[in-house]
């Protein structure tokens, strides 16, 4: 009960006092909401990265594992995949024939062109040359139109399923379906547009800029023999396996159709969604970390500011601590009394903080990526605020609770 | 009989229900280099519904009995206790108790929080003895009206004249049922037609059996009192009965 009584009257005495001095209030909280604004915004920033990343990777399935002749994430020097060999389209349709049907095989062949259509030139555009199993081992479907079908890929058609942004950019508001489209020096005729993706990771693959054709038909508008050309091979697991098990087998059936030696290292690489996500937490773990350190320097000195006007505040009111004291009051109850204080300030300017926060995020939602502040995030720039209030205000506080109620009356 | 012989008489016959017992007290501080010994061994008993007026030049200990028998402060050595307590070997957080629930203060310059109202400074003692929210209520309304400022009771302590400022300190001083009234000069920063009114109060205060010390420097004043203890260089010159307790 007595210790209840303590803790509201010094609440309603800290109240006070902040209202009795507003403007001086409000200037020490400006500290606090600029330190709480940093470290927000840098949160939900990371979070609005992390919802990026994952929404670019979406289609890639978690159940799709790829070969290539380099990894996704590579560490070290480059030299050691530059010389591995190319990847054939033999080897493809080998591992198909070995794996018995389990599993769904997509070779495909990427490489970068302008593409044209009448006056109008998109510039390096990805051209992805692949098979039909495409809208399988990736979640992307065409939205008007269709996909390539295996007579495109047999007969060497030059047919063409390009992304939404080709199709805005190339023929605006007019349908693409059944026209040209010039990919390097060759026509292709426009089957299928995809479906819109949405935004993608900065540097990342953008899906709406690629364009897909017969893997059979990619050599000539590449310069390349079908043959030669370095294949990824995306192999798409059969549910009901492990994929550990499935990757297993794969590395298996790859080296022997490689000819690799049992002591020989592979000279393919296993990518999956997994190693990207890995690399991405690494490296934004890094970054978040370094950027929350940064920010978290400006909530300091909004805190050292607090520690400040709570000095003045202490020692200006020594006499209505002597007062308070001779009539009864214990440390506790003033000790109490300065913290509430300090922390409402904190907790005042974390709110205001938040709320501009809030206001950054849904612009860099607006603009940039996807962002918002979770529950977690407000919860923890409430508590961080309060935590930073009774942190700066425990040493003013506690030199007020100390003071000698003879001296603090004298004290003019 | 010598006055020295008729403290000793008067100490002596009453020494058993004494409300507060000082035996042989002292104060020593250190200012700088310098040692000061304020109080040389004082002792000093007082009983419950005495009317003592504490007086003395300034340096002559005054104000550190006062601090002592308030319980602001501990005596270096020597005893001190209060309705049987001992008060020189308290921390300093049960002295706050005592001093909420024993020990009423009106000070001269009215110690008044500012900021709050007449009722907020008048509830104050009994937040910090943890009085329920309702019984405060009661209490307080019944003490700012033995001081006659109801209609005063939700105004700022700044917005009111120094006469009502101190009446404000009295009922805050009441609203513990303190053992001790304890005034320092309460007069003090007052014209001297409201200093009147506010030792009509003080007697008062007296007649209804209330304990009342008062420092002070003015004869005027003490001769309210029944009793005029006379401190000089920090011993006790006379101690000196006025007129018999009511």
């Amino acid at each position: 009960m007595k210790l209840y009584l303590d803790i509201n009257e010094s609440f309603k005495i800290a109240l006070g006092a902040i209202v009795a001095n507003k403007s001086r209030g409000a200037l020490t909280a400006l500290g606090i909401i600029i330190g709480i604004v940093a470290v927000i915004t840098t949160m939900t920033a990371a979070n609005g990265l992390k919802n990026t990343f994952r929404q670019t990777f979406a289609s890639v399935g978690s159940d799709v594992i790829y070969v290539s002749k380099r990894p996704w994430v590579q560490m070290g020097p480059g030299f050691r995949f530059r010389n591995r060999k190319d990847i054939s389209l033999a080897a493809s349709d080998a591992l198909q024939q070995k794996l018995l049907g389990r599993g769904i095989v997509n070779p495909s062949i990427g490489g970068n062109k302008n593409v044209k259509y009448q006056s109008k030139i998109l510039e390096n555009i990805n051209i992805s040359g692949t098979t039909e199993k495409q809208i399988i081992v990736s979640d992307m479907v065409p939205n008007t139109g269709r996909f390539l079908m295996p007579f495109d890929i047999e007969y060497k058609k030059s047919v063409a399923v390009i992304g939404s942004e080709i199709a805005e950019g190339l023929y605006e508001n007019t349908d693409p379906i059944g026209k040209y489209i010039k990919i390097g020096r060759n026509k292709f005729l426009v089957i299928g547009v995809m479906e819109k993706q949405g935004t993608s990771f900065f540097g990342g693959p953008n899906f709406d800029r690629q364009i897909y054709i017969p893997i059979t038909t990619f050599g000539k508008t590449l310069g390349h023999n079908g043959g030669r050309a370095n294949v990824n091979i995306a192999i798409k697991a059969p549910s009901q396996e492990s994929m550990a098990d499935f990757e297993y087998e794969v590395i298996g059936e790859m080296r022997k159709i490689r000819g690799l030696k049992p002591a020989e290292d592979d000279d393919f690489s296993i990518n999956k969604l997994d190693t990207l996500l890995d690399a991405y937490n690494n490296m934004m773990g890094a970054v978040v970390l370094v950027g929350l350190i940064i920010t978290s320097i400006s909530l300091f000195v909004g805190g050292v500011g607090v520690m400040n006007i709570m000095f003045v505040s202490v020692t200006e009111r020594t006499k209505e601590i002597g007062i308070r004291k001779a009539i009864g009051a214990k440390k506790r109850s003033i000790l109490l009394q300065f913290l509430f204080e300090s922390s409402t300030i904190c907790l005042f300017g974390g709110i205001v903080g938040l709320s501009i926060a809030a206001l950054l995020t849904k612009v860099i939602n607006d603009m940039l990526m996807p962002a918002s502040l979770s529950p977690s995030i407000i919860i923890s720039a409430l508590v961080i605020s309060i935590v930073v209030g009774v942190v700066s205000g425990f040493v003013p506080a506690y030199r007020g609770a100390k003071l000698d109620p003879i001296e603090a009356l004298r004290y003019e | 009989m010598s006055v020295q012989e008729k403290t000793q008489v008067f100490n002596d016959c009453e020494m058993t229900d004494a409300i507060l017992k000082i035996s042989d007290v002292t104060r020593t501080y250190f200012m700088g280099d310098q040692e000061v010994n304020a109080l040389r061994g004082v002792s000093l008993n007082i009983h419950k519904g005495e009317y003592v007026a504490i007086m003395g030049p300034s340096g002559s200990g005054k104000s550190t009995l006062m601090n002592t028998i308030g319980c602001l402060d501990v005596p270096t050595s020597g005893s001190y206790h209060l309705e049987g307590v001992a008060v020189n070997e308290m921390s300093e957080d049960q002295l706050a108790e005592i001093r909420n629930e024993k020990i009423g203060f009106v000070f001269q310059t009215f110690n008044l929080v500012p900021r709050v109202s007449v009722f907020q400074n008048v509830e104050l003692p009994l937040i910090y003895k943890g009085v329920a929210k309702r019984k405060r209520r009661e209490i307080v309304e019944k003490a700012i009206a033995a001081v006659g400022l109801e209609d005063r009771a939700g105004h700022k302590s700044n917005e009111l004249s120094g006469g009502q400022r101190q009446r404000v300190a009295i009922a805050r001083a009441l609203v513990c049922e303190p053992s001790i009234i304890l005034a320092d000069e309460p007069t003090g920063n007052l014209d001297s037609k409201t200093g009147e009114e506010i030792m009509v109060l003080m007697n008062r205060l007296h007649e209804k059996g209330h304990t009342i010390i008062l420092v002070t420097h003015e004869d005027e004043i003490a001769e309210h009192a029944q009793r005029i203890v006379r401190l000089r260089d920090g011993l006790i010159e006379s101690d000196i009965v006025t007129a018999t307790a009511s």
